[in-house]
């Protein structure tokens, strides 16, 4: 997975810092946290779709956002991101501000969006090799990565057919290739496994283990609890635009799982009354 | 169950006047005209009461077909409204017959429904001279306008289910344009020679064979009353409801079909390598520019401006000649025009992106780059079609020496036109047709001001050619000095809009790159 990993690698971070986390570390050098989050808000008219948000994702974890529909996740991300602009606050990728210094905080971010379009009339093949060469990379060197990629992601038969024709969990995973082509310092995934079946989102997972191992910093959200819970080593959960919890993903979860702690945190469950009906069939 | 189906298709007709303010003064005006339209017809089918036989004859059984016909056509390439798509019904479980009966039955419901409907009555009073006539207008009009409704969803069914493939549909598209394309002068030199030869005549003759015709033949067949053939009468009038016995067969096992097949799903298609990747540098600039081409050459959008661009001058010249415009001068127009029309093109550029535009912000892409590179592939176009096409035309002209004006004015055109779009399609994008989608289809929510700044982009244009078509009708006027002077200031002058439009649209996209991109989301 040479093809994947971080160009320059960094010391591995300690992650036995769970206390100085919580505190959300604004003095921290940036070797430690690799992007952080500080004081970010954004509304759209009434509805304060991020109210002050502020995290610190450490250098060589994995990061899991999660949160209710219409938590401000997507918002969240597509600020740290650099495409959305934000209202207030400050978002920094390896000390660079990434709204006033777009140019080497973006080049260290790989990013996968959710609900965007990509340029799906171009094979797989001329995606990969449109991202990395937007991205600098030389001829030689996209060549070789996206060999690389499209056997990691089970691709190979794909690259010569337009995006357009793939189905969704293919199209998922050429976008996923195409964010980590230019093998950058922290990947921002919003819902990297939507519509992925269980074969490819095993082998997904692998890949950004052993990504992170290398020193990378992978931020995600997830819908999908068993999986955050078994992949990320911090997990924050969003709820109306604020951070309710953050931690390690133990010390979220405590005793139970982190559904439990999830659905306790959003509101808990809303009782199904009133649909009797439901219980006697028509004909 | 009628009843809701009914109340269903209006509420989709008043929810379209719920959009926004721009829309509804869109669909305001579009009502007027077609207001307009109906009382000029009804009009003229009560003025034809009076009219002699003949005349009346030709004139309705001629427009009446061309009427059915784009009922027929035009769902075909445009997409029609397919808001009751049949599918959409696939899981209440009724019974085929009556879902046929009664989705054609909603097809009343609808703007051009209503125009069809005024229409055929109007004409029923065209032919009120005779009981027979009076009868068979009567069982005309309900033929008439069970043949539109039910023509326009059958082949609005075949266009979403037949024609679904990505493929077949852009196919199908270019054919129906082409077809406009190439009518449309013909149509235009028909009328002008025709009028002056007795258009009346024409009509009867083209009335006499489309008469017996599916399309005609309702509307011929209270004329032939009228003039005494009561056989060939109820013979036309038979044609015609064959014609809609057969439409409503072909709708009820159209339906049957659409319920138990799934939406069609486009064969894959491969292309091998990485085109023209492969061709141009490994750099931003050069990545850009081989995706416009790539997409110049695939997607059915670009591929329609590809065929405006030839028809646009050509439509413009024969109408000109028609008009008594002399050869000479025509000559001097087609390339100009092309350049025009090439370099307006691309002025809404990022708006066709949708937001796939978030990978070019993701990764920083150099403003001018971004610009650059969806210039290239009008200039690939263009440069040669001036080189070539002008020597051609300043030859047709009859007089060679306009030559260098030719060049100087038409690469002016294409430059400075492709710089002013570099600034335009950043600075005010307007929402354009999604990808995937049909080129004539409307763009879900169109902007404040498309038609501002689609004018803003020509004139501006042809404001920026001036100089040197100043030099080139001095040329004309006071010798072939000036005409070097209009190919020295036309490229020197296009050149330099060029690269100011480049850089300063670049430097607008940089700095306005997230809300460009937050722009196509709300598209």
């Amino acid at each position: 997975m040479s093809t994947v990993a971080p160009a320059a690698q960094e010391a591995p971070a300690e992650q036995e810092a769970p206390a100085e986390q919580e505190a959300l570390a604004e003095k921290t050098a940036p070797e430690k946290y690799v992007l952080e989050l500080a004081d970010l808000t954004k509304s759209f008219g009434a509805t304060h779709a991020v109210d002050h948000i502020s995290l610190s994702v450490p250098t060589g974890s994995i990061f899991g956002i999660v949160g209710p529909n219409g938590a401000g996740k997507t918002t969240t991300l597509s600020m740290v991101t650099g495409l959305l602009r934000p209202d207030s606050g400050r978002v920094t990728v390896h000390g660079a501000d990434v709204w006033k210094d777009p140019a080497a905080a973006k080049r260290n971010m790989g990013v996968l969006p959710d609900r965007l379009r990509l340029f799906d009339r171009l094979t797989g093949g001329q995606l990969l090799h449109y991202a990395g060469t937007l991205r600098g990379l030389d001829r030689k060197t996209v060549r070789k990565r996206s060999a690389d990629l499209a056997i990691a992601f089970g691709l190979e038969d794909a690259l010569h057919r337009l995006v357009t024709d793939y189905s969704a969990g293919m199209t998922k995973k050429i976008a996923l290739a195409s964010a980590m082509i230019h093998s950058p310092r922290l990947l921002v995934l919003d819902e990297p496994f939507e519509s992925v079946d269980p074969v490819s989102a095993a082998s997904v997972t692998e890949i950004l283990q052993n990504y992170v191992a290398a020193g990378g910093t992978v931020v995600l959200s997830s819908h999908s609890m068993d999986l955050i819970q078994r992949i990320c080593d911090f997990v924050a959960i969003v709820v109306e635009g604020s951070v309710l919890a953050s931690g390690t993903t133990d010390e979220v979860r405590g005793t139970g799982s982190l559904e439990d702690r999830f659905v306790e945190l959003a509101g808990g469950r809303k009782t199904a009354e009133g649909m009797e009906w439901l219980h006697s069939f028509s004909d | 169950m009628v009843a809701q189906f009914l109340g269903l298709k209006l509420r989709l007709l008043a929810n379209s006047f719920r959009r926004g303010p721009w829309q509804v003064i869109g669909m305001l005006i579009a009502l007027a005209y077609g207001i307009a339209a109906v009382s000029l017809a009804v009009a003229a089918l009560a003025a034809l009461r009076t009219a002699s036989i003949a005349v009346a004859t030709g004139i309705t059984v001629t427009a009446g077909s061309l009427v059915v016909l784009c009922f027929l056509l035009l769902p075909l390439a445009f997409g029609a409204d397919d808001t009751l798509d049949p599918r959409a019904f696939a899981l209440f479980g009724l019974p085929t017959t009556k879902l046929a009966a009664i989705l054609a039955l909603t097809s009343v419901i609808g703007v051009p429904a209503i125009f069809i409907i005024v229409v055929s009555i109007a004409q029923v009073v065209t032919w009120t001279r005779s009981p027979l006539a009076t009868f068979l207008a009567i069982l005309g009009a309900i033929v008439i306008i069970a043949t539109c409704l039910l023509g326009s969803r059958v082949t609005a069914a075949i266009a979403s289910s037949v024609l679904a493939t990505r493929r077949a549909r852009e196919v199908s598209v270019l054919v129906v344009l082409i077809l406009i394309v190439s009518i449309s002068p013909i149509i235009t030199i028909a009328l002008s020679r025709g009028w002056a030869a007795g258009a009346p005549q024409i009509l009867e003759r083209i009335a006499r064979v489309v008469g017996w015709t599916p399309l005609g033949a309702a509307w011929a067949a209270p004329a032939d009353a009228a003039a005494g053939h009561p056989g060939s009468a109820v013979l036309k009038a038979l044609v015609g409801l064959a014609f809609l016995a057969v439409l409503a067969l072909a709708w009820r096992a159209l339906i049957g079909w659409m319920l138990v097949s799934a939406p069609r799903i486009s064969r894959e298609r491969s292309d091998s390598g990485l085109g023209w990747f492969r061709r141009l540098p490994s750099t931003p600039f050069g990545a850009v520019a081989a995706r416009s081409i790539t997409y110049w050459i695939r997607d059915a959008r670009y591929r329609t401006t590809l065929i405006a661009v030839p028809a646009a001058p050509l439509v413009f010249a024969v109408i000109l000649a028609v008009a008594g415009v002399p050869w000479t001068l025509l000559a001097l127009i087609p390339i100009p025009v092309m350049c025009l029309f090439l370099s307006w093109s691309v002025h809404n550029d990022v708006a066709s992106d949708n937001s796939a535009i978030w990978l070019h912000v993701a990764s920083n892409t150099a403003g001018w780059a971004d610009r650059l590179g969806r210039t290239i592939p009008a200039l690939i176009i263009g440069i040669p079609l001036v080189l070539i096409g002008s020597p051609l035309f300043s030859a047709l002209s009859g007089a060679p020496g306009i030559l260098p004006s030719m060049l100087g004015v038409s690469f002016c055109i294409l430059f400075a036109g492709l710089g002013l779009s570099s600034v335009i399609s950043a600075r005010f994008p307007y929402a354009s047709v999604r990808p995937g989608d049909s080129p004539f289809a409307q763009p879900q929510a169109a902007g404040t001001s498309a038609g501002l700044i689609q004018s803003m982009a020509f004139v501006l244009t042809l404001v920026f050619s001036t100089p040197p078509v100043y030099f080139a009708v001095r040329g004309m006027i006071d010798g072939a000095v000036w005409t070097g002077w209009s190919l020295l200031v036309g490229i020197g002058f296009g050149l330099l809009v060029f690269a100011g439009g480049v850089a300063w649209g670049g430097a607008i996209f940089s700095k306005r790159a997230p809300e460009l991109l937050a722009f196509t989301l709300r598209n």
